[in-house]
């Protein structure tokens, strides 16, 4: 077979409507070379076998974080997901953990819900070559795509669980806080639902397309709760030695 | 909702500007976008905040139109953009025969500029091309391109208009050559469902020509893509232009973590359908390395098309009202005699409220509404309350 | 209109810690944590109810020691002890790391505490059956 030759795949995809009585999945037979991605296929088939299949997406390069949906289980950005190398069946599911609206679209809801106490700015200080150059500013890594928040075990059980990309936006907020009160974010987080939720699996990091490593901030916000909790013990240990 | 004033079909910019300009003088507005919210052609562009420096020689209207909507939307979407400024950058002589008249052409536009050695420039870019010849400073900036709308949505929502994703435009409703309003399929329940509407308004972009077809008008407007390439690391920290008139792969800018490069054109007749022919994606690597050398060996993350609305010529009768240089608005009730509709369409992405501002002025005349626009003052929503804001009463 | 409907299709399952697709080595540790943890608790109150048996004398007892020497149940007895191992470990790495220490060392820690608990079940196997 010659490398121009498209090859089929086999997309298998998760289907419903609000009103039916359960999901079904769809199956479509898509060709496809070697840098097309799951939203090329999906888009494809839009267009040519169901004009009815749902999705979101808006930039198609990994800005937006709206194409967030589950590829053979693990949560992607079907935009920059190749195809290729996936294997002949493809399962292609929305987000777990947020009510499907239709096809593979969730509702973001929950997700803003937990992410907006935060009220993280969307603009952060960027780093500079030498500290004599202006001050520059640069958009927040995180993209608000919900991967981390599907993925992660924990919030699987507890609806209620802050959920890494919250807590990683805390955070954040900690080391640059742009006018926001530390004490404040602190005692959002320090909360049985909130950072101390965490059971360190770490699959938040290992999805975020954007290099966010949320686990690795929730290890820092705990980090700096029982610094801070420690400090008081001691604290008032001296207190009380004095006459 | 009763009866909308205005249906807007079209979730795009455009869309969500007119939304919330239309919804902010009291009338009743429903938006109806087939897709996700900006899945159409303003998600997909690179995230420049204009100066206008760009078009300062060949196009001096768009320039000054730039300019001032660069400020305006720093006022009233203050912390949706990486305020760093942006260079134009002269790699070859003839770019260094372009760059007197450039700033004079800037300055008489209004735009600041400010010249810089190639010293100067590398020592705030450090990644630029150390053969540069020259540089100049100018206001451009770099914005979110989903969610700086998003915040006009949101906006739009809270004064009460009804916006509907995932709910696409089949056919107008018509009373013989008047437009009453959409016929519409909601994909996510699968129905069908009629919306009667005093007017309806085509702000679908590269699609407006389909759209206004329902209707038997016509719209000389035709889908004109580029490519765009996305590379991993954040290779520059502002905006880089090459110093000459507009050309492929001309601009590199920083969007968190990545660096995008573009653009290139060319024109083709179903906005569904765009390659990315891979001669354009070599073209961007190219040109885009001549402005910062790291961009030919970074690594790949995206490389897509998005179809801009390009207004050509109508043959025959009047070709719509040039309302400003970069875009234009048909009533088709004076070039097609179908009363009930209008199209908007042109701009660009930072011209969006000012497109909104003319337009909306066009729908309240035709609906005999006297309330100004006040969308120049109105400081816009997080674009989170678009997922958690409700609306007012 | 604005199609929000929103059915329970989707939304949180309880059981959906346990979809292994696409999953990495934190998360297996997680699983593994939980159903190490649960099987040891249950291990416990089995335990005490075995031990129950003295109450009702040396004979009873005795006998229930000789079935718990058949070879089955050393097999199990091992398996015991590698859950002791897992959750212990791994419990020590949950510990260090959710406190902030060594974070960026935690693949490394899961692999060291993979080794451990491998040789710790060696060790049980061959002491158990040598």
């Amino acid at each position: 077979m010659s490398e121009d030759q498209p090859r089929m795949v086999l997309l298998r995809v998760f289907r419903y409507r609000s009103g039916d009585e359960a999901p079904r999945y769809d199956e479509f037979r898509v060709p496809i070379g070697p840098r097309t991605t799951v939203l090329d296929a999906l888009l494809g088939v839009r267009r040519l076998q169901d004009p009815t299949l749902t999705l979101r997406h808006s930039c198609l390069h990994a800005s937006c974080g709206t194409c967030g949906m589950r590829v053979n289980g693990r949560e992607v950005l079907a935009c920059v997901t190749r195809l290729d190398g996936l294997g002949d069946r493809v399962v292609v599911e929305p987000l777990a953990g947020a009510p499907v609206v239709g096809d593979l679209v969730v509702d973001m809801e929950g997700f803003y819900r937990r992410l907006g106490p935060s009220g993280r700015p969307l603009v952060r200080a960027s780093e500079q070559a030498a500290p004599e150059l202006p001050d520059l500013e640069r958009f927040e890594d995180c993209i608000e795509c919900g991967l981390c928040l599907s993925a992660c075990p924990v919030a699987a059980t507890d609806p209620r669980y802050l959920g890494p990309a919250a807590l990683a936006a805390a955070g954040r907020l900690l080391e640059e806080p742009r006018g926001a009160d530390p004490a404040a974010v602190l005692g959002w987080v320090d909360d049985a639902h909130g950072a101390w939720r965490c059971h360190v699996a770490f699959e938040c990091s290992e999805v975020c397309p954007a290099g966010v490593e949320p686990a690795g901030a929730i290890m820092g916000l705990r980090r700096r709760l029982l610094r801070d909790r420690l400090s008081r013990l001691a604290g008032l240990h001296d207190r009380e030695a004095r006459p | 909702m009763d009866r909308p004033h205005v249906a807007i079909v079209g979730g795009g910019g455009t869309g969500a500007a007119l939304a919330h300009d239309l919804a902010l003088r009291g009338l009743r507005v429903m938006l109806l976008e087939r897709g996700e919210l900006t899945s159409g052609t303003t998600g997909r562009h690179h995230g420049l905040l204009h100066s206008g420096a760009r078009y300062a020689v060949a196009d001096a209207e768009s320039a000054v139109e730039c300019i001032q909507e660069n400020r305006i939307l720093r006022r009233i979407a203050s912390g949706s953009f990486e305020e760093n400024g942006g260079l134009f950058v002269a790699v070859t002589d003839e770019d260094m025969d372009y760059k007197p008249g450039f700033l004079a052409a800037c300055a008489a536009c209004g735009i600041p500029t400010g010249e810089l050695t190639p010293a100067e420039a590398l020592q705030i870019e450090p990644s630029l091309n150390p053969a540069l010849k020259a540089a100049v400073w100018v206001p451009d900036a770099t914005m979110d391109a989903m969610r700086l709308p998003l915040r006009f949505f949101a906006s739009a929502r809270r004064n009460g208009a009804d916006l509907c994703p995932f709910t696409e435009v089949t056919g107008l409703l018509r009373h013989g050559a008047l437009v009453t309003g959409v016929a519409v399929h909601d994909h996510l329940s699968g129905r069908d469902a009629e919306v009667p509407a005093d007017l309806v308004v085509n702000a679908t972009g590269p699609w407006c020509e389909r759209l206004a077809g329902m209707a038997g008008a016509d719209v000389p407007v035709r889908p004109s893509p580029g490519v765009l390439l996305a590379l991993r690391g954040r290779l520059c920290n502002r905006v880089v232009n090459r110093l000459h008139p507009a050309g492929d792969g001309d601009i590199v800018l920083p969007q968190r973590a990545l660096s995008v490069v573009g653009t290139s054109a060319w024109v083709v007749t179903d906005p569904d359908d765009l390659d990315v022919p891979e001669e354009h994606v070599q073209a961007m690597y190219r040109e885009g390395a001549r402005l910062v050398p790291a961009v030919a060996a970074a690594g790949f993350r995206a490389a897509w098309s998005a179809a801009r609305p390009l207004v050509g010529a109508a043959g025959g009768a009047s070709s719509g009202r040039q309302l400003s240089r970069t875009f234009k608005c048909f009533d088709h009730a004076v070039t097609d005699g179908v009363e009930g509709l209008v199209t908007i369409t042109g701009g660009k992405a930072t011209t969006l409220r000012a497109m909104a501002e003319a337009a909306a002025d066009v729908v309240c005349a035709k609906l005999g509404v006297q309330v100004p626009c006040r969308t120049r003052e109105t400081v816009l929503e997080p674009h989170t309350a678009y997922y958690t804001g409700g609306r007012a009463a | 209109m604005t199609g929000k409907g929103l059915r329970a299709v989707g939304g949180r399952h309880p059981s959906r810690w346990l979809d292994p697709r696409g999953r990495h080595l934190g998360t297996w540790a997680f699983v593994l944590n939980r159903l190490t943890g649960l099987g040891l608790v249950a291990y416990l109150y089995l335990h005490l109810i075995v031990l129950s048996t003295l109450l009702r004398g040396p004979e009873a007892w005795d006998g229930l020691v000789a079935v718990f020497r058949r070879p089955v149940f050393l097999a199990l007895d091992v398996l015991l002890v590698l859950g002791l191992a897992v959750h212990g470990l791994n419990g020590l790495r949950v510990a260090l790391v959710g406190s902030g220490l060594l974070v960026d060392r935690h693949k490394a820690l899961l692999v060291a505490a993979g080794v451990l608990v491998g040789l710790v079940g060696l060790v049980a196997a061959v002491r158990t059956f040598a």
